[in-house]
């Protein structure tokens, strides 16, 4: 396996009515590469219109990005002979973050896990398949024979978020690009769904991309953090370091927007919408490039 | 097989697609043996052919609807009329469900220049007024065949379902599910037809339906006006013929009724099917247990 993703100098922008050029910038000049050993946990955290998801798509090879390129064990995706690009596929997976959307109401579940067996040729006979299947189920922690042959609406979020990640769990990719993959589902169901996470990184050694704009989550997974504001990269580290000494004041704004869990300490500074903005304004270290973090 | 059990548990879901598709049903059947029956009742010659029997008789038990002013069977002649409205909506429908479906999944899946060229185009036919034009093409289509007459009035009514189809794949193609096949090396025309399509069915239906009555009752007006092409006797004809020779005043009600409660049904009938499908096809709406 050719087993690093790197972005290099990537941008994305999009049209847009009512903006001064016509155009808004999602993304804006993002490099970072991620290494598929030693699997890690790299999460991405940033606010809601910071360019996260946009990253992802990216990545996943769902949006062309305007300048720059994504590159797979050194190659740009968008050019990849045949094999490199079937490579490619089976090696960068993702989770995505609305466990509602991701089934097509109009097939039974079980239709997204026999469509990867099938895709990816993972099993040459059915009983096979079915096997694989089964395993793949219970290693996220479902029973196969509660969800096989229901349609989604018949399924919990949670236990459509797994069936996502037991999905993973049979195409074993290097990476999984997980797209706010725990934002709707409650607390008890999230700390199950990242401690599958954690699984599969130490016993199938994947890395994981974990798109979020919770920090609580981040910390739950430790790893390395990056932080992203206005489509720029502006802090990456090792969790314990970012989140005890940030360096970038937006990342010390969204440590402070975490409530504590002490009925003592109520939450009663108030962020004033301007501040965000402020922030920028009165940081011109936001407006210059943020050094490409290296692994 | 699976289809087939599938139909029919959406069918028993839903009396009003029952009701519908029955109506429908029989309305079909009619015309598919509308020769029998028309050979029945002429009983061995041709109960339409001019003076085949004396005019204007009255309904009842040699001729169950009476007879018009060339002594032509009315019976026979609804059946015959009816099997050519419904070949015309068939066949209109089939094309211009046809015609917006491709059009509808190329501009709203490509997108770009291709959509804004289709959607520019269909933007154009949707603002023609159609009727008039409908007149002006009748007038030069004389004994045309009922394949020419549903071309002519699908190239009328394909825009309406092209677009809605449209505006309905632009909101699912950017559905995660999309995506999901996408990463699965599914291709843009696999997707197409495995992932959007089906969800698209009921709104396909609904077009299909629609365009056939476009099609059905355009023809009746141009018929019931007097301008309908010459060579196809459809119910609007009839209805012509029963207003223009002063049917009702004779005692010939039939003529005049029959065809009308008959386009009636098969309106409702076929507005049950779209009410129905949309029923059904809202997963929202299906039972929680599923089967």
């Amino acid at each position: 396996m050719k087993s690093e993703l790197e972005l290099r100098g990537v941008q994305q922008r999009f049209h847009a009515r009512g903006v001064a050029d016509g155009y808004i910038t999602a993304v804006d000049d993002v490099s970072f590469s991620l290494a598929a050993s030693p699997p890690q946990i790299v999460s991405l955290v940033g606010q809601s219109g910071s360019g996260k998801s946009t990253i992802a798509r990216n990545v996943l090879g769902l949006q062309k990005p305007t300048a720059g390129s994504v590159l797979y064990g050194g190659k740009d995706i968008f050019k990849l002979s045949r094999a490199e690009y079937d490579e490619y596929r089976r090696d960068v997976q993702p989770v995505f973050q609305d466990p509602y959307a991701i089934f097509n109401p109009f097939y039974r579940v079980d239709r997204v896990l026999w469509k990867a067996l099938k895709k990816f040729k993972l099993a040459d006979t059915r009983a096979k398949g079915l096997e694989l299947i089964e395993e793949s189920l219970r290693a996220v922690r479902l029973e196969p024979e509660n969800v096989l042959g229901r349609y989604p609406h018949q399924l919990s979020g949670g236990q459509r978020q797994r069936i996502m990640l037991a999905r993973v769990h049979m195409l074993r990719p290097s990476f999984i690009i997980a797209d706010e993959p725990v934002s709707m589902l409650d607390a008890q169901v999230r700390k199950h769904f990242l401690d599958i996470l954690l699984d599969f990184q130490t016993k199938h050694g994947m890395t994981t991309l974990f798109i979020t704009h919770d920090l609580s989550t981040v910390y739950y997974l430790g790893g390395e953090v990056m932080v992203i504001t206005k489509g720029q990269i502006v802090e990456r580290g090792p969790v314990s370091t970012v989140m005890h000494e940030p360096s970038h004041p937006y990342t010390k704004l969204l440590l402070d927007s975490i409530p504590q869990p002490d009925p003592d300490q109520r939450w009663t500074s108030r962020i004033a919408v301007d501040e965000l903005e402020r922030v920028d304004d009165a940081n011109p270290a936001a407006d210059t490039k943020p050094e490409a973090p290296i692994l | 097989m699976r289809i087939l059990t599938a139909v029919l548990r959406t069918i028993r879901n839903s009396r009003r697609l029952a009701a519908g598709l029955i109506i429908l049903g029989v309305m079909v059947l009619l015309a598919l043996f509308s020769p029998v029956i028309v050979n029945a009742i002429g009983g061995g010659k041709d109960p339409i052919e001019v003076a085949a029997y004396e005019k204007w008789l009255v309904p009842g038990p040699g001729h169950l609807l009476g007879t018009d002013q060339f002594g032509r069977d009315v019976f026979a002649m609804v059946m015959k009329a009816l099997s050519v409205s419904l070949q015309i909506g068939a066949i209109a429908g089939i094309i211009s469900t046809v015609a917006g479906v491709i059009v509808a999944f190329v501009a709203g899946y490509k997108g770009g220049w291709i959509d804004g060229i289709l959607s520019t185009f269909t933007g154009i036919l949707l603002v023609i007024p159609t009727f008039p034009l409908l007149i002006a093409l009748s007038a030069y289509a004389k004994n045309v065949s009922l394949f020419q007459v549903g071309v002519m009035i699908s190239i009328f009514s394909w825009p309406f379902a092209a677009k809605t189809i449209r505006s309905q794949v632009l909101s699912l193609r950017t559905r995660p599910y999309v995506d999901l096949a996408r990463v699965s090396k599914a291709r843009d025309l696999e997707i197409i037809v495995t992932e959007l399509l089906p969800n698209l069915l009921p709104f396909i239906g609904v077009g299909f339906a629609s365009s056939a009555l476009g099609a059905i009752f355009g023809l009746v007006g141009l018929e019931v006006i007097g301008l309908g092409p010459g060579g196809v006797v459809d119910l609007g004809q009839i209805i012509y013929n029963a207003i223009t020779t002063g049917a009702l005043t004779l005692g010939a009600w039939p003529m005049f009724v029959v065809p009308i409660v008959l386009l009636t049904l098969l309106f409702a009938a076929l507005n049950m099917v779209n009410i129905g499908l949309e029923e059904v096809y809202n997963p929202r709406l299906r039972g929680v247990a599923g089967e």
